[in-house]
């Protein structure tokens, strides 16, 4: 393998046969909790009417996008896009506010309800394995792909065999390579004998998102704060409200309790 | 799956089980010693160990991270020829069976009735001597072949064989009748060998799996070899009645009807002879009885095919042209639990012959190398002579089944039936028979009749929860297994970390089991060590250089040349053995039976997430199966009014069971499907007990007669709304 300048994974979804050992070995080296996981299959599966089949699924994690959305949608900074490529989540600083849930055109990020705010860490997301690919090692997920279905390497270099491989076999693969472009690219490169809409994966135009939502987001302060002040407002009226009703002594219910049957 | 089982965490796990082992502590720690003096684990108990997977029978090389004393992750081993560094979900999972939760931790003997579950502790002492003393009682008042011995193909099992054959019983359960007797013992007939190896070069361009369904029930490296092939654009016919995974890459799926694969391979040859389309000069020089088969074969149109199979002539046709013109860069591959009618054995035998006829030997085909070839063994007697019938039928009613292979479902019968004698005990290792033979309820008669019952193994699995004595074995990330040579290397079997409680190697079980028994000259070795240090004598390795490697290097064997173990020392395509012993010769048409108008074929396969009836209580492999339901034709389905994720009641002549159904397009619609192994009967498999429902129940007993393979798909069933 030469140099790595910006680490990638190519997945091909000819070659993906749907055995799940990446799903298994990303829950093992990370740790991952039984009832949960940072990688999923999607895609349509099987379709058309027998005996006329066709079978599309894809696994894919986070797509470590060049431009994040869920970094310019996180309000405290917990998201950083590492310059060769990986994404990550801080959840020392995360807040539990989901926003990125809502940005990730992906649904990737994953709240974990169970734990709450005191526990801390909320979001699970795919970290790109650092403890793999900074000492020599590929991604979890990619090792262990028994059919080369998942491939790890330069994004530039992935981009290339991406387009050799439709080259040599027109017949074969729709003549894209998604996320070469979508959303101003993104590190999880997909390429395809079925359409992306049937493996589950959205149509993004190639500006990113975060280009526009970034402009929302930059109002997002004065917003808050000036939304702040209704609630602040507000609260402080349902709170004379109670005030209210306490000194009447009895609340709606309590009083409609004792109305005559 | 869809539903979660309860949040756990490995390492938690982990520490829980090393802390609930303060007996196991007490013990010197001689494999983290063993692996420190071998520089594969430094002294904070931290670093990577080679060794090889056991989550099924292809052996994958792994390297074991370990942390703390704790293995932590397995990757494939890249220097390992079945795993070339991947591993599989399986294989992937594998430290969870060695930290379930469910592990037998010490030896168990039972106190309530059979089958209650009620055990209690016991010491190695105790319990080994209660074995031996029960085997010794039985074969003092039935005879040594009253004990039935039983387990399934792994690493140890030449020495599960010593116990067996000392002792003095002919009586012996393997799974091979469950799964691939028909290919084998046609590979035997046709090429004096059990299984040719494959050969997925550059070159190769066509290739026909028959049910192979080689993208979900995984053989890693082979899996890998057949998406490479695909991807270079080598052109895959599958058959199946079933759309598998494996279909929907393939070049060309056909759905075939159930049962008639023996008629396609026939019409392939029909044409392939008929043409003059096969390497004449290969068949001249390399085989033999080819008149015999061209006149047989002359009546096996594809027109005559075609209504049988539900595939149209003209295909049949096309396919036997383009096989032809690719050869010899052909295979046609004869599948693994190739037994699933009673006409199975002749089906082999049409591919195993139309591979010849494309002259695609030591091209597409080779010689495989004798397991455990090459390497010393410690020294034995010879076994005492055995001349009592085997309860099996073998060969008195199956002449030409190997000793070694048997006939596990008519031993089991003749067991119920007390014919010709009755057995009384059952010693198990390392199987599941009340799982994986046909018709459970008789299984369950069978345990009834015995005795005595002990079984090994590492979880409280179905036969075990049925058993007297249970004998914890030690897990495959734990243990020394024999050494296993591929190609040019013995790779190694060797413990990532202390063994568990009091769970104990085969090896070690088996020598301690022999010993009381008297039988110690069986078992010539110290330790588990020794043992492999007596194998490795001939290759003058030193353990510890093997340890830290991960294999020996071997002198590679003469590679396969022209000649074959045949009795003509050619390629049988008319086979004299099977003639004098009264069957056909060449491959013949045998009818199989269809079901009836309102019946379903039951067919069963594999998952990519399980290996037969052992690993559904793995709690990762469970976090990522599918739910296990029926599979239906999605038309068939909404004509008898049911729907996905309905109950229904499904019926066959000798079971019944609940189960969920799953309306598909993926299946034809005479089939329904379900996936095996699970439907446990042991509470003590807290993963997998309550859920889905077991086609044992419903499978009914039929062998093959030439082979003796039990013909799995050859159960019918009702199903309507539970």
């Amino acid at each position: 393998m030469t140099e790595i300048k910006h680490h990638a994974y190519l997945f091909d979804a000819t070659r993906c046969i749907d055995c799940r050992a990446c799903m298994v070995a990303c829950s093992v080296e990370n740790n991952i909790e039984m009832d949960k996981t940072r990688i999923w299959v999607a895609g349509l599966g099987v379709t058309g009417e027998y005996p006329n089949l066709q079978r599309g699924t894809m696994v894919y994690h986070c797509m470590h996008c060049e431009h994040p959305d869920c970094m310019s949608a996180c309000p405290v900074g917990a998201y950083t896009k590492a310059e060769d490529g990986p994404v990550s989540y801080n959840p020392d600083v995360c807040i539990g506010c989901r926003y990125c849930m809502n940005a990730c055109p992906f649904g990737v990020p994953h709240f974990d309800y169970d734990k709450g705010i005191i526990d801390g860490a909320f979001i699970d997301k795919c970290t790109f394995c650092p403890q793999r690919i900074y000492n020599g090692q590929e991604p979890a997920c990619v090792a262990t792909c028994p059919t080369d279905a998942l491939e790890y390497g330069d994004r530039d270099e992935l981009i290339q065999r991406a387009h050799e491989r439709i080259a040599a076999h027109p017949d074969r693969y729709i003549d894209h390579v998604y996320g070469e472009h979508e959303n101003g690219g993104t590190s999880y490169l997909i390429i395809s004998h079925v359409p992306f809409k049937d493996l589950g994966l959205p149509e993004l135009p190639e500006t990113p998102i975060n280009e526009v939502s970034e402009k929302v987001m930059e109002m997002t302060i004065p917003f808050a704060l000036s939304w702040g002040a209704v609630l602040t407002a507000v609260s402080a009226g349902v709170a004379m409200y109670d005030n209210n009703k306490k000194k009447n002594g009895k609340s709606a219910e309590e009083k409609k309790a004792e109305e005559p049957k | 799956m869809t539903q979660t089982i309860s949040r756990r965490d490995f390492l938690k796990i982990g520490a829980a089980a090393v802390g609930a082992l303060a007996v196991g502590a007490m013990l010197p720690p001689k494999v983290a010693e063993a692996a420190r003096a071998a520089g594969t684990i430094d002294s904070q108990g931290n670093g990577y160990v080679h060794s090889m997977c056991e989550m099924c029978v292809w052996r994958c090389g792994l390297i074991a991270k370990v942390v703390d004393g704790k293995v932590v992750k397995l990757d494939g081993n890249p220097e390992h020829p079945h795993s070339r560094g991947n591993l599989c979900p399986r294989g992937q999972s594998g430290l969870m069976n060695t930290y379930d939760p469910d592990r037998v931790l010490t030896p168990l003997v039972r106190v309530g009735k059979r089958g209650e579950g009620l055990f209690r502790q016991a010491s190695w002492d105790e319990a080994l001597d209660l074995v031996a003393s029960k085997m010794t009682e039985i074969k003092d008042k039935y005879g040594a072949e009253a004990m039935v011995f039983s387990s399934t193909h792994n690493l140890s099992q030449p020495l599960f064989e010593n116990l067996l054959y000392a002792f003095g019983s002919p009586n012996y359960g393997t799974q091979r009748s469950l799964c691939f007797n028909a290919m084998i013992v046609s590979n035997l007939m046709t090429y004096g060998m059990e299984e040719p190896e494959r050969i997925y070069d550059d070159k190769l361009k066509y290739i026909i799996l028959t049910g192979r369904n080689l993208l979900e029930a995984i053989s890693t490296s082979e899996t890998h070899d057949l998406i490479m092939a695909i991807d270079r654009g080598a052109k895959v016919v599958y058959l199946d009645p079933r759309y598998t995974k494996t279909a929907s890459k393939a070049t060309e799926w056909l759905p075939i009807k159930p049962g008639m694969d023996l008629a396609f391979h026939l019409a392939l040859l029909n044409v392939v002879i008929g043409e003059r389309l096969y390497n004449r000069w290969f068949v001249e020089q390399h085989t033999v009885g080819f008149d015999e088969l061209k006149k047989e074969v002359a009546r096996y149109t594809p027109e005559w095919a075609a209504p049988l199979t539900g595939i149209p002539a003209e295909t049949i046709t096309r396919i036997a042209h383009e096989l032809a013109d690719a050869a010899p860069h052909v295979l046609v591959h004869n599948g693994w639990r190739t037994s699933n009618f009673i006409n199975s054995f002749h089906t082999q035998r049409a591919i195993s012959i139309l591979n010849a006829l494309m002259g695609n030997w030591n091209v597409t085909m080779t010689a495989a190398a004798a397991e455990g070839a090459g390497l010393g063994a410690p020294p034995q007697p010879p076994y005492p002579r055995v001349s009592t019938l085997r309860l099996d039928g073998v060969p008195w009613k199956y002449p030409i089944v190997p000793f070694k292979i048997g006939v596990f479902q008519e031993l089991r019968d003749n067991i119920v039936k007390g014919d010709p004698y009755q057995a009384h005990g059952w010693f198990i290792s390392r199987q599941n028979p009340i799982m994986s033979l046909p018709d459970r309820a008789k299984t369950l008669e069978a345990f009834g009749k015995m005795d005595f019952i002990a079984t090994v193994d590492i979880i409280m699995n179905d036969t075990a929860w049925f058993s007297d004595v249970v004998l914890p074995e030690a897990s495959y990330l734990e243990r020394y297994d024999p050494l296993l040579p591929v190609g040019d290397k013995a790779f190694i079997r060797q413990p990532v970390i202390e063994p568990q409680g009091e769970a104990k190697s085969a090896l070690w079980i088996y020598k301690q089991l022999g010993t009381k028994l008297g039988l110690g000259d069986f078992f010539q070795y110290e330790d588990e060590e020794d043992y492999l240090r007596q194998q490795l004598k001939p290759l003058g390795a030193s353990l510890e250089e093997v340890k830290k490697k991960g294999y020996a290097e071997m002198p590679e064997g003469e590679p396969a040349g022209f000649t074959w173990s045949t009795p003509s020392g050619k390629i049988e395509l008319y086979s004299d053995t099977l003639a004098k012993v009264g069957f056909s010769g060449v491959p013949t048409w045998e009818e199989p039976p269809q079901p009836k108008e309102d019946q379903f074929y039951l067919l069963t396969g594999k998952v990519a997430q399980s290996t037969q009836f052992g690993t559904q209580n793995n709690q990762l492999l469970h976090k990522y199966s599918d739910e296990p339901r029926l599979w239906m034709n999605a038309r068939t389905a909404a004509n008898l009014g049911l729907a996905t994720d309905d109950w229904v009641e499904v019926t066959s002549e000798v079971g019944q069971i609940h189960i969920k159904l799953l309306a598909t397009e993926a299946i034809r619609p005479d089939c329904v499907y379900m996936t095996p192994g699970y439907g446990h009967l042991s509470k003590g498999l807290t993963t997998a007990f309550g859920v889905g429902a077991s086609s044992s129940v419903l499978h009914v007993t039929y062998a093959d007669p030439i082979s003796g393979g039990q013909a799995l798909s050859q159960t019918f069933v009702t199903v309507k709304k539970a």
